[in-house]
C-alpha cells in the first residue's frame, strides 16, 4: 500500500510518457526507429547518470548544484593528466575520476561538518570547481585522443551504445540501493525527519557524505563518457547540467523537501524530457522551443502534484 | 505587599473583568480536555493557573489567546460576550501571550521586534525609527530593563532578555491581560528574580496576569488567587492566602496514587547501568547513579533541570564531556545513538513528533528504522520480515491501526507512542530510557503503557523514567532521583517519595554555589 | 543621563559595526584592492578602467538588489539571468521596430514585473518551492528566447535608445542607475512597512503572520519588485553594447546570487542589506579587472570567486554558531 502510494506519481508520469511517445510517434515517422531511440539513449546518458545520484541527494532534502562543474573539472583534469602530465590514458582516466569523486566528497564534508545549507555550499563549489577547470585549462581544449578511448562515448556492445549499458546498470544498482537496502531506508528517513532518523541510530552524516561523494563519482563518470562522445575536452563542459538534472529528478516525483522520490520516477522523468526534446524537434518545432515545453511540464507536474496532495488532506 | 484593594474593588462587578470564561468546554478527537471550566481575571491581579500536565491548562490559555475556539461556553470581555476566531481578535481585546517558544525575529533589533506590525510612522508614512527607538527605550526602562540595548539583534540575546522583549511587545499593544505560560521554565535564577519584579510592576499598572507555573515559591510570592484544574475540570479557585503548598498539591493530584499504578513484580538484579561523575558542558553536571536489572528509576525535576539532557548524554546524542558510563560494570564510550543502541540502550524520546517518529512514513517503516541491521537478507532489507516485525509490535502492544502500512501521522497519540516503543523494544534493549512516556496520551493508553513498563522491568530490564507528572513518578518508580539545575539534588526510596518531599526539592531554587 | 552619553556614543559605533560588518569588510576589500593593485600597476586607476569596472557591471549590481530582497524573504530565483536576456531582446526589438524610445524602455520592465509576480503568486499560494518554479521559468524563458530569435543578433538600434552609453557630466549613466537604485532600495527596505515586512517574513513567517503581516502578499510583492530591478538591469544590459546577442548570459544568475550572498544576505533569510550586494558586485568586477592588470590569467577569476563565497559562508556559519 505504501509502495502503491509512492508510485502514484510515477504512474501518472508513466501514462504521460506513453501518451507523449504515442503523439510524437504519430507526428514523425522517424521518431519510433531503433536507431533514433538508441541515439536518444546515448544523448541522455550523461544527464541520466548524474540524475541517479541527484535523486538520493534530493530525497535527503539536499541539493547539489555543483555537478555540472564537477563534470567540467573532471573532463579538464582528464586532458591535463594525459596530455600535460604524460600519464597513460587509463591512469589519467582513473585519476580524473578520483578527483571528481573527491570534489563530491568535499561537498558532503562542507555540508555535514560545518552545517552549511546544501544549496549555498554547492553554489560556492559550483563556482570553485568551474573556476578550477577554467584556470587549469586556460580555455585550451585537448584533442587527439586515441581511437580506443572513443568506445565509451561512441562504441556499441551488442548493438546498444556503451553508455546506455552503463546507465542501465547504474540505474538498476541505484534503484536497488534506494528501494531495498538499509542505506536507502536511511536516505528516506533523513529526508523525512532528520532528527528522528538520528534518534533511531541512523548514521545521518555518514549517509549524507556517501551520497554527495556518489554524486561526484557519477558526475566524473559522465565526464569521461562526455569527452569520449565529443572527442574533445573543454572547460565549459557540463555548464547548466545541474538544471537539466534537477528538472528530471523533480519531474520524476522526488519532493524537493525530501523524504519522497524513486529511481523509476527519475528515469521516467528523464525519458519524458528526452522524448519531448527529440520528438518536438523531429516534428519541426524549432530547436529550443522544446525547452519551453519542458519548463511548462515541470511546473505543471509539480503544481498537479501539490494540488493532488492538498485534496488528499495530507 | 499585595494590592488586594484593587482586586476587592473589582470583585462582583463583572463588567470590569478584562476577561472571564463561563463554563467553557473543549474536545479534541472526541476526548474532552476541558469540561465546563469558569475562570475570571480582575485588573491588576496575578492569577495562578495550576494543574498537572494534561489537566487542561494549556488548552484553557489557548482558548483565551484565540488559538483554540471553545466548543461550549462563552468568553466575556468587559461585560460583553465575544468570540475569538484568531489570535488577532484576542489581541484586539487586549489579551497578549508571552510564549514559551518565543515568537520573535532573531535578525531584527530589539526595538523593531517590540513594534513590528504597528510601527510608528512619520508624516510621510515611513517608519519613524527615532520615535520607535525612543518608545522602545521608555517601555524597557519602565520594565526596569534599562540595560537592554534596543539596537541589539535579538539573536544575540539570552532567553530572559527575549522574554522581556515579548512583555514589552504586549505592553506596546496596550494589553490588559497577559498570559505567561511557564515563564520561568528556561530562566536562570537572576532572571527569575527580575521577572518577578517585572510582574509586580505590571500589576501595579493594572495589567492582569494569568500565571502558569509549577514552581510553588513563585506562586506564593506573586499570586493573589490560584485556580487548580484536574483532568479538565475546575477544582477550586482560592485566594493564595487561604491555601498552603500541600493543599495545592493534593488538589492537583486529587486521587490515591498507588491504586492506579501496577505493583512491582519480582526483585532487583545486579547493577546494569552506572554513571560516575558524568557531565555534558554545563547542562549535565557530575551525575552519578546506578540502575539495577528489574528496577524502574524515576528522574524527577522541572523542565530545564537537566533530566532530558542526562538521557541524551547516556544515549550518545550529546556525548559526555567528562565522567564514565558503565554498562555491566564495564566503562563504555558512547558517542552516537547507534553505539548506544548496539550496547543495548533504547531511548523513547520526549518529543514524539520530531524525535521519535517519522510521521510521513508507515508503522512498519518506523519500526524497522532502528532494526535495519537485524532485518536484512544479504545486502537487502527483508520486506517480509519488516512487515512481520511491525505486525508483532501491533499485536504485542495493542496498537490500534489498520495494518503495518498505515501512516503513523494518522494514529492517535497513544498509538504513536506505542509505535515508538515497538521500534525500540524490537532492538531487544537491556536498558530502556523513557522520557515523558505518557505525555499527551489518554488515560486508557496511559495505564497500558504503565503496565507494560512494569512487565518489562519484571523481565529484567533496567528502566530510567523521566516524567514531569509527579503522580507518575511517585506511582511508577522504585526509586526517585530529583534533578535541579543540572545536578542530582535528592534521592528517595519508594517509602519516602511523597509528593511534598519530592516537590519541595524539585522547586527549590539553588544558587550556583549551593548546588555545587 | 549625562553620564550615559559616552556610553551611547560607543554603542552607536558598535551598533554600526555589528549591523554592517559584512558591508564594511567588502568595502575595505575594494579599497585595499585599489590601493594595492594601483600601486603595482597605475593603469588600473585610469579613468577608463574605473569607468569600465563600474559601468560594465552596474546591471549585475542592480539585479543583485532585487535578488537580495528575494533571498531576504527566504526565497531564491535561478531564472534571473534568462529573464535579463529576454528583457534585453524585447527592448532591442521594440527599439529597432521603431516604437517610441520610452516604450522600448518601459514595456520590458513591466513585462518583467508581470512575469515575476506570476512566479511569486505560484510560490506564495501553492507553496511550490521557489527553486522549482524558477527552474521551470528558466527553461521557459531561455527556450522562448532562443526559439523566438533563432539566435539572431539585434543591431542598428537608434542612438537615443542606448541609455547605458550616455554620459551625463562625464560619468556613464549606468553608474547613476546603480548608485541611485541602491540608495532608493536601501531607504525603501529601512523606512517602509513593506521593506520591514520582507525581513519579518524571511526571518520568521509564523511570527510575521501573528504580527498582522500577510506573508503571501509580501512574497508576491517582493517578486514583483525583483522583476522591476531585473527589468532595469535588462535595459542596461541591452544598451551597453552596439549589439544584443539574444542569448542568455551564461551563469549570470549565479553571479547575481553570489553578489547577494557575499554582500551579507544570509541564504537562510531574514537578514542582509542591498548596499552589501551592490558593493559585492563592484568587488567582483574589481577582482576581475585586477587579475588582468596583475598579469594573472583571468581564467582564475571564477576560482577566486568560488573560494571567496566558500570562505564567506563558512565564516557566516561560524558566527551563527557562536551567537548561539
Amino acid at each position: 500500500m505504501t509502495a502503491a502510494k509512492l508510485l502514484r506519481h510515477e504512474t501518472i508520469l508513466a501514462v504521460l510518457t506513453v501518451i507523449a511517445l504515442a503523439v510524437l510517434a504519430s507526428l514523425s515517422d522517424k521518431f519510433f526507429t531503433t536507431e533514433n531511440l538508441l541515439n536518444q539513449g546515448r544523448l541522455m546518458s550523461e544527464v541520466g547518470l548524474v540524475a541517479l545520484a541527484m535523486t538520493f541527494v534530493i530525497v535527503t532534502g539536499g541539493i547539489d548544484l555543483s555537478v555540472g562543474s564537477i563534470l567540467g573539472l573532471t573532463a579538464i583534469l582528464l586532458g591535463v593528466f594525459w596530455k600535460n602530465l604524460g600519464l597513460p590514458l587509463p591512469m589519467a582516466m582513473l585519476a580524473a575520476v578520483a578527483c571528481g569523486t573527491f570534489a563530491g566528497w568535499m561537498n558532503g564534508f562542507i555540508i555535514t561538518r560545518f552545517r552549511v545549507p546544501p544549496l549555498i555550499a554547492t553554489l560556492a563549489t559550483l563556482a570553485l570547481y568551474r573556476g578550477l577547470a577554467e584556470g587549469i585549462s586556460e580555455a585550451r581544449s585537448v584533442r587527439g585522443y586515441p581511437e580506443w578511448f572513443f568506445f565509451f562515448g561512441q562504441g556499441e556492445v551488442l548493438g546498444v551504445p556503451f553508455q546506455v549499458w552503463l546507465l542501465g546498470i547504474a540505474t538498476v544498482v541505484a534503484a536497488v540501493i534506494l528501494g531495498f537496502t538499509p542505506f536507502g531506508r536511511a536516505t528516506y528517513a533523513i529526508g523525512a525527519n532528520e532528527t528522528a532518523a538520528r534518534f533511531s541510530g541512523i548514521r545521518v552524516n555518514a549517509t549524507k557524505l556517501w551520497i554527495y561523494t556518489a554524486a561526484g563519482f557519477l558526475s566524473a563518470l559522465a565526464a569521461v563518457v562526455f569527452v569520449s562522445r565529443v572527442t574533445t575536452t573543454r572547460s565549459d563542459m557540463g555548464t547548466g547540467l545541474e538544471l537539466d538534472v534537477i528538472t528530471g529528478v523533480v519531474l520524476g516525483g522526488t519532493s524537493i523537501f525530501g523524504g519522497r522520490g524513486t529511481i523509476i520516477g527519475t528515469v521516467l522523468g528523464l525519458i519524458l524530457i528526452q522524448a519531448l526534446k527529440n520528438g518536438l524537434s523531429l516534428s519541426g518545432v524549432k530547436g529550443d522551443g522544446t525547452i519551453v515545453v519542458i519548463g511548462l511540464v515541470l511546473i505543471g507536474a509539480i503544481l498537479a502534484g501539490a494540488l493532488f496532495d492538498k485534496n488528499r488532506g495530507g | 505587599m499585595r494590592p488586594d484593594g484593587t482586586a476587592d474593588a473589582a470583585r462582583g462587578r463583572a463588567d470590569t473583568f478584562p476577561i472571564a470564561l463561563r463554563s467553557v468546554s473543549k474536545s479534541f478527537a472526541g476526548i474532552k480536555v476541558v469540561t465546563s471550566v469558569s475562570f475570571d481575571m480582575r485588573p491588576g491581579e496575578v492569577h495562578a493557573l495550576m494543574g498537572e500536565n494534561g489537566a487542561g491548562k494549556s488548552t484553557l490559555i489557548k482558548i483565551m489567546a484565540g488559538l483554540h475556539q471553545a466548543d461550549e461556553g462563552e468568553i466575556v470581555v468587559n461585560g460583553k460576550v465575544v468570540k475569538f476566531a484568531s489570535p488577532r481578535d484576542a489581541h484586539a481585546a487586549g489579551i497578549a501571550t508571552v510564549h514559551q517558544e518565543l515568537l520573535l525575529f532573531p535578525e531584527l533589533t530589539v526595538a523593531e521586534n517590540i513594534f513590528l506590525g504597528q510601527t510608528p510612522k512619520t508624516s510621510l508614512g515611513t517608519v519613524d525609527w527615532q520615535t520607535m527607538r525612543r518608545r522602545a527605550r521608555e517601555l524597557l526602562d519602565s520594565l526596569d530593563s534599562g540595560d537592554l540595548d534596543i539596537d541589539q539583534k535579538v539573536a544575540n540575546l539570552s532567553v530572559g532578555n527575549r522574554q522581556r522583549i515579548e512583555i514589552a511587545r504586549a505592553l506596546a499593544q496596550d494589553a490588559r491581560v497577559l498570559i505567561m505560560d511557564e515563564p520561568t521554565a528556561a530562566l536562570a535564577e537572576a532572571d527569575v528574580q527580575r521577572l518577578m519584579s517585572i510582574v509586580r510592576n505590571l500589576c501595579a499598572r493594572g495589567v492582569a496576569i494569568v500565571y502558569v507555573s509549577h514552581r510553588m515559591p513563585e506562586i506564593f510570592a506573586l499570586a493573589h488567587r490560584v485556580t487548580v484544574l484536574r483532568d479538565g475540570h475546575h477544582v477550586a479557585t482560592k485566594p493564595v492566602s487561604e491555601v498552603d503548598e500541600s493543599q495545592l498539591v493534593s488538589m492537583m493530584v486529587g486521587r490515591a496514587i498507588d491504586r492506579l499504578y501496577p505493583a512491582k513484580q519480582g526483585t532487583d538484579g545486579g547493577v546494569l547501568l552506572e554513571l560516575r561523575d558524568v557531565s555534558h558542558r554545563s547542562v549535565v553536571r557530575n551525575i552519578s547513579f546506578q540502575v539495577k536489572r528489574g528496577e524502574i528509576l524515576g528522574l524527577a525535576g522541572l523542565v530545564g533541570s537537566g533530566r532530558t539532557e542526562t538521557a541524551l548524554t547516556i544515549f550518545g546524542i550529546t556525548p559526555a564531556t567528562s565522567g564514565e558510563i558503565l554498562i555491566d560494570g564495564k566503562a563504555q564510550t558512547i558517542t552516537s545513538p547507534e553505539a548506544a543502541r548496539d550496547l543495548g540502550i533504547a531511548y523513547v524520546p520526549e518529543d514524539r513528533g520530531s524525535q521519535g517518529l517519522i510521521k510521513a512514513q508507515s508503522i512498519e517503516d518506523n519500526v524497522a528504522l532502528a532494526n535495519l541491521k537485524r532485518l536484512m537478507r544479504g545486502f537487502l532489507v527483508d520486506a517480509a520480515r519488516v512487515t512481520e516485525e511491525a505486525k508483532n509490535a501491533i499485536t504485542r502492544f495493542g496498537i490500534r491501526a489498520r495494518g503495518p502500512q498505515q501512516l503513523v501521522r494518522q494514529l492517535s497519540g497513544g498509538n504513536q507512542q506505542k509505535v515508538v516503543l515497538g521500534k525500540w523494544l524490537a532492538t531487544n534493549p537491556r536498558i530502556l530510557i523513557m522520557d515523558e512516556p505518557t505525555r499527551g496520551i489518554d488515560v486508557g493508553a496511559k495505564a497500558e503503557i504503565h503496565l507494560l513498563m512494569r512487565k518489562l522491568a519484571g523481565e529484567g530490564m533496567a528502566i530510567l523514567m523521566i516524567s514531569s507528572e509527579l503522580p507518575e513518578v511517585l506511582g511508577m518508580s522504585d526509586r526517585v532521583l530529583v534533578m535541579n539545575s543540572g545536578r542530582i539534588v535528592g534521592e528517595f526510596d519508594k517509602q519516602h517519595a511523597t509528593a511534598e518531599a519530592v516537590g519541595t526539592v524539585m522547586t527549590k531554587t539553588y544558587s550556583d554555589g549551593e548546588a555545587a | 543621563m549625562s553620564a550615559a552619553s559616552p556610553a551611547i556614543g560607543r554603542t552607536n559605533l558598535h551598533r554600526f559595526l555589528s549591523g554592517y560588518g559584512q558591508e564594511i569588510v567588502v568595502l575595505m576589500s575594494i579599497v585595499a584592492l585599489f590601493v594595492v593593485v594601483g600601486a603595482i600597476n597605475p593603469r588600473f586607476l585610469s579613468d577608463n578602467n574605473i569607468n569600465s569596472i563600474f559601468a560594465g557591471n552596474a546591471y549585475i549590481a542592480i539585479a543583485a538588489i532585487g535578488m537580495s530582497m528575494i533571498i531576504m524573504a527566504g526565497h531564491i530565483d535561478v531564472s534571473v539571468g534568462a529573464l535579463i536576456g529576454v528583457i534585453a531582446t524585447i527592448a532591442g526589438s521594440l527599439a529597432v521596430a521603431g516604437y517610441p524610445i520610452w516604450v522600448a524602455w518601459t514595456v520590458p520592465i513591466l513585462f518583467s514585473m508581470a512575469v515575476n509576480s506570476g512566479v511569486g503568486a505560484l510560490v506564495a499560494y501553492t507553496r511550490i518551492p521557489s527553486i522549482v518554479v524558477t527552474l521551470g521559468m528558466l527553461s521557459i524563458l531561455k527556450g522562448g528566447l532562443i526559439s523566438a530569435t533563432a539566435g539572431a543578433w539585434i543591431t542598428d538600434m537608434p542612438a537615443e535608445f542606448m541609455i547605458a552609453q550616455m554620459r551625463p557630466f562625464g560619468i556613464p549613466s549606468a553608474v547613476y542607475f546603480m548608485v541611485g537604485l541602491t540608495i532608493v532600495a536601501a531607504l525603501f527596505m529601512r523606512y517602509t512597512d513593506f521593506g520591514r515586512a520582507i525581513y519579518a517574513v524571511g526571518g520568521n513567517m509564523e511570527a510575521a503572520r501573528a504580527a498582522g503581516i500577510n506573508p503571501e502578499r509580501t512574497v508576491v510583492g517582493v517578486f514583483a519588485l525583483h522583476g522591476f530591478f531585473a527589468g532595469v538591469a535588462g535595459i542596461l544590459f541591452a544598451t551597453q553594447l552596439q549589439v544584443i546577442q539574444s542569448t542568455v548570459p551564461p551563469n549570470l544568475e549565479l553571479t547575481v546570487i553570489t553578489a547577494s550572498v557575499i554582500g551579507g544576505v544570509s541564504i537562510l533569510g531574514g537578514t542582509g542589506t542591498v548596499i552589501g550586494s551592490t558593493l559585492a558586485a563592484i568587488l567582483f568586477a574589481c577582482i576581475g579587472s585586477a587579475l588582468i592588470f596583475l598579469n594573472v590569467s583571468a581564467y582564475w577569476l571564477r576560482a577566486v570567486l568560488g573560494l571567496m563565497i566558500l570562505a564567506t559562508v563558512l565564516a557566516d556559519m561560524a558566527r551563527r554558531r557562536r551567537a548561539k
